[in-house]
């Protein structure tokens, strides 16, 4: 016993001062990255102003940096690169076509929604790729050599293989040589905000549905740093800004040809292809209608009269999911479920149409008025309208929930804040918007989640509920229980104002931890409706079910790669 | 209760404490050690690297290490385990509250199915040996020690649930049922009971049998081959000779006298296989729905989620470590050569 005894204390011993030794070190240690050059660490994150950067030609300048270290990217090698890429190929040897070839950052069906990389490269120009690396002085021995970086859980089994055929691709200049490298979600995440990766893959899902939430957070010197784009343009800038500010459908759609245009001989990231959902539902279930803005509205939903209802009642509807709930809580939730829950339990000022893009007045009581110079919106609300538990609504509560979403810095809260600059509420039917400039894409943003106003009764001033008990807003439904990983209760709120008052007066989510369990379970009637994320094996399983009907939604889930445009290196 | 007795109990329980000890210190310097933070895991580069840094500050991240370890080992001596970092920031307890029972409610049938049906089926192949059964049993053996636990509960969600729909497929209770469904003990078998409510309580009955099935079956091969080697040898054993002359019944030598005699490796492998069962759970609970420990382990190792992670690590270890125990002192009870 005494030999075991000193034995653990030793180990105890060796244990201790390992963790001494951790604990001089910094807190953050990140782990080393052998391929990293030194300089990056020193490479500043792009300062927006750069007053005399010649436009168009040369987006980075790094004037007072020692003689060695060089930005990696140039534009030519950018374009060497997107050009040497086929999506078709891609979408057709992966994903069997299921997936559709992006040829812009934004999707087809948006406003103002091009196609300028099929524009200008075609489906693939080889040649043009092999002409420029040419120009740049590379040969078949003295190829361009680079790393492709990605994370080969987060976004699927898939993607190893997507970059597969590209490495084949860009390979096939015979100038041109990719080192495929991939790191776990959390550590890539880190790798590539702290810019230790030169190009990598990554996914994007839109905040609000205008072609601003795909350009500017990747093309703008202020906002492409979070994204890892690190790309900074002045004349870029300056064509987002214009976009941004009007509300002129003409120019916009001008703006926004001219932003593509040059998005294409840029390159700050490659657009490459469009991930589609699916929902499935069992014979006798209708009105699963989820359009382009990828609004799914529970309240449309019904039964058929020959329908056999999983719950054995046609006033229950079961749907089914593997996402998980973040937060309810309006002035903090960031996640598409979430938010799906959230314009289910409540209405933003500004809503769609069921199953369709068109924007209309949602608790505002018609579209909103714009002053002159676009930095002020002018909401007037419907009157009479109550949350759930009988509590009227008021313009007080938007200013409330501005408030709370300063003042508590929740997850959306940044969101919001780089756009609006202050709310008030005149009088108890008026809600003023002052943003911080002309942004003609803010309808589109008042029609998201963070703009559902929330219950005061619910969610304090203090505190962020992430889990309320009940959620009584002042949408279609309430909800009135939730048990975390099993399923989440939603009921008719007797309060909503609105004329599509739910046809089915009970809905029950039901929340499975993998697409295969809740394919079988749609299969075999445990719920009415699979929805995200079933993913392409289980949909096209699924599609040869009888009494099934698979619909392939085109969501606006994008996969791109990225050009880090102030990766540094000293070895060129 | 004899003095030597109490004595080894109380120094086992001593060891037990740096144990945990040692575990929990790991795990809080190798989850911070490796890349990633809850925040981004969580949130993605959709937040700024000012905001990220807001919600570190807000939730004690960007203090030195030495002092979160040291409160971090303060709260766990005043049995604090804090609150979530992810996911709603709720109370750990809570969350544990939820999680542990389930997890409970699941491996305790596998146990007892592993224990029971492996054990009896080893001493059976045992006995006769080399005959059709015998074979039999040990390519049965091989067999579900070698199926992969989902593969395993994937076939039996699709025969007896889709194909043939006698058993329900996933999660813990039937859907409607649990919307009128007020736990109080998150062991739905115990709250149902408690309720009188009899149909959740077949419900919860009929939503476990695939799982426990699942993760018992899984652990029923390695106890099969042990208890057959076992009992050959004490089958040849002096006093199982000697028990034959004098005329002692045969099922009496064999399940009496032989099977005793065999309790020793086999008490050392349910201490063992306990650990194991664990970490098939979180397979099991996978492909089952089923919203336990093992889930809520690896959502939260990937989301980072420090104080979640240490706390179920730290509870695991904390069961590893009774069981052995437990096992340590059975092990008195059943060899009459073992005094404390």
């Amino acid at each position: 016993m005494n030999k075991t005894m000193l034995y653990k204390l030793g180990v105890v011993l060796v244990l201790l001062s390992i963790m001494l030794a951790a604990c001089g070190a910094q807190p953050t240690a990140a782990p080393e990255e052998p391929e990293a050059p030194v300089a990056t660490e020193e490479a500043p994150v792009e300062e927006p102003a750069e007053p005399e950067a010649p436009a168009e030609t040369e987006e980075v300048v790094e004037p007072e940096e020692p003689a060695e270290p060089q930005v990696f990217w140039t534009k030519e090698l950018r374009q060497a690169i997107a050009a040497s890429i086929d999506r078709e190929v891609i979408v057709d040897r992966v994903f069997e076509g299921r997936n559709a070839p992006a040829y812009h950052m934004v999707p087809p069906g948006y406003p103002y929604a091009t196609e300028a990389f099929l524009d200008k490269y075609g489906t693939r120009d080889l040649e043009l790729a092999k002409q420029i690396l040419t120009d740049l002085g590379y040969t078949t021995d003295n190829p361009f050599v680079f790393e492709l970086w990605y994370p080969p859980e987060h976004y699927g089994t898939t993607t190893a293989d997507v970059m597969q055929v590209i490495k084949e691709q860009v390979e096939e200049t015979g100038l041109m040589k990719v080192e495929l490298k991939s790191q776990n979600w959390a550590e890539y995440v880190d790798s590539f905000v702290a810019g230790k990766l030169p190009m990598f893959m990554l996914g994007w899902f839109p905040d609000f549905a205008d072609p601003d939430t795909w350009l500017t957070p990747f093309a703008s010197c202020l906002q492409s740093p979070d994204n890892g784009v690190n790309y900074c343009n002045e004349k870029m800038d300056e064509l987002l800004t214009k976009g941004a500010a009007s509300s002129d459908p003409a120019v916009r759609e001008a703006t926004y040809k001219e932003i593509g245009d040059l998005y294409a001989v840029e390159v700050p990231t490659i657009p490459m292809f469009w991930e589609p959902e699916f929902v499935t539902v069992r014979n006798g279930v209708e009105g699963v209608k989820i359009g382009a803005p990828f609004e799914f509205n529970y309240n449309i939903v019904n039964f058929t009269a020959d329908a056999s209802p999983a719950s054995g009642s046609a006033d229950t509807v079961i749907i089914g999911t593997t996402d998980e709930v973040n937060s309810l809580d309006a002035n903090d939730a960031y996640a598409t479920h979430d938010w799906e829950i959230l314009k289910n339990t409540g209405v933003p000022l500004l809503t769609y149409v069921a199953g369709e893009s068109e924007l209309v007045p949602g608790v505002a009581a018609e579209m909103p008025t714009v002053s002159d110079d676009g930095k002020t919106y002018t909401f007037k609300l419907r009157e009479g309208v109550m949350f759930a538990d009988g509590t009227p609504l008021t313009s007080a509560d938007f200013v409330y929930s501005w408030d709370r979403l300063n003042a508590l810095e929740g997850q959306v809260s940044g969101l919001i804040q780089i756009y609006v600059e202050s709310v008030e509420a005149p009088d108890d039917l008026t809600v003023v918007y002052h943003l911080k400039d002309s942004f003609g894409f803010f309808p589109a943003l008042a029609a998201t989640a963070p703009f559902v106003p929330v219950n005061p009764n619910n969610f304090p001033m203090d505190s962020i509920v992430q889990f309320p008990e009940k959620l009584d807003g002042i949408g279609p439904y309430r909800m009135t229980s939730y048990v975390a990983g099993e399923q989440m209760v939603l009921e008719a709120n007797p309060n909503y104002f609105g004329d599509d008052k739910p046809i089915i007066p009970k809905v029950i989510i039901r929340y499975f931890a993998d697409p295969t369990t809740m394919s079988q379970a749609v299969e075999k009637g445990e719920i009415d409706v699979a929805w995200r994320i079933l993913g392409a094996v289980e949909a096209t399983r699924l599609q040869s079910v009888e009494g099934l009907t698979v619909t392939k939604i085109d969501a606006p889930t994008l996969r791109y790669l990225v050009f880090n445009c102030t990766y540094m290196t000293g070895a060129e | 209760m004899s003095s030597s007795l109490r004595n080894f109990l109380i120094t086992r329980i001593f060891l037990t404490i740096p144990m945990i000890w040692i575990l929990i210190t790991m795990v809080f310097f190798v989850m911070r050690v490796l890349p990633g933070d809850p925040i981004r895991s969580q949130l993605g580069p959709k937040v700024s690297e000012e905001q990220a840094n807001a919600i570190r500050e807000r939730l004690g991240l960007n203090r030195p290490l030495y002092v979160q370890y040291f409160d971090f080992l303060w709260k766990m001596v005043t049995l604090d385990f804090g609150t979530a970092l992810t996911q709603g920031e709720r109370p750990i307890i809570d969350e544990l509250g939820e999680k542990l029972p389930a997890t409970i409610e699941l491996t305790i049938p596998a146990m007892a199915f592993t224990a029971i049906f492996g054990i009896a089926s080893g001493a059976y192949a045992a006995k006769n040996r080399k005959k059709p059964i015998d074979y039999g049993l040990r390519l049965f053996s091989i067999a579900v020690y070698s199926i992969p636990i989902f593969f395993m509960g994937l076939l039996f969600q699709i025969i007896f649930s889709v194909r043939i729909p006698i058993l329900p497929l996933a999660g813990r209770m039937d859907t409607l049922m649990m919307t009128n469904f007020q736990p109080i003990t998150h062991f739905y078998i115990l709250d149902s009971i408690l309720q009188g409510n009899w149909s959740a309580f077949w419900s919860c009955i009929s939503h476990l049998i695939l799982p426990s099935l699942t993760l018992g079956l899984a652990l029923t091969g390695v106890f099969i081959r042990l208890t057959r080697v076992n009992m050959i040898e004490m089958l040849q054993a002096d006093f199982i000779t000697a028990g034959r002359a004098r005329g002692l019944p045969e099922p009496r030598l064999v399940y009496k006298h032989a099977l005793r005699n065999t309790f020793i490796p086999i008490l050392t492998l349910i201490g063992l296989q306990f650990a194991i069962l664990l970490a098939g759970a979180v397979l099991t609970e996978t492909t089952f729905s089923w919203p336990g420990m093992g889930r809520y382990l690896v959502d939260r190792i990937e989301l980072r989620d420090y104080t979640a992670v240490q706390a179920t690590i730290g509870v695991f270890a904390f069961f590893v470590a009774i069981i052995s125990l437990a096992m340590d002192f059975l092990y008195a009870f059943v060899d009459p050569r073992i005094r404390y």
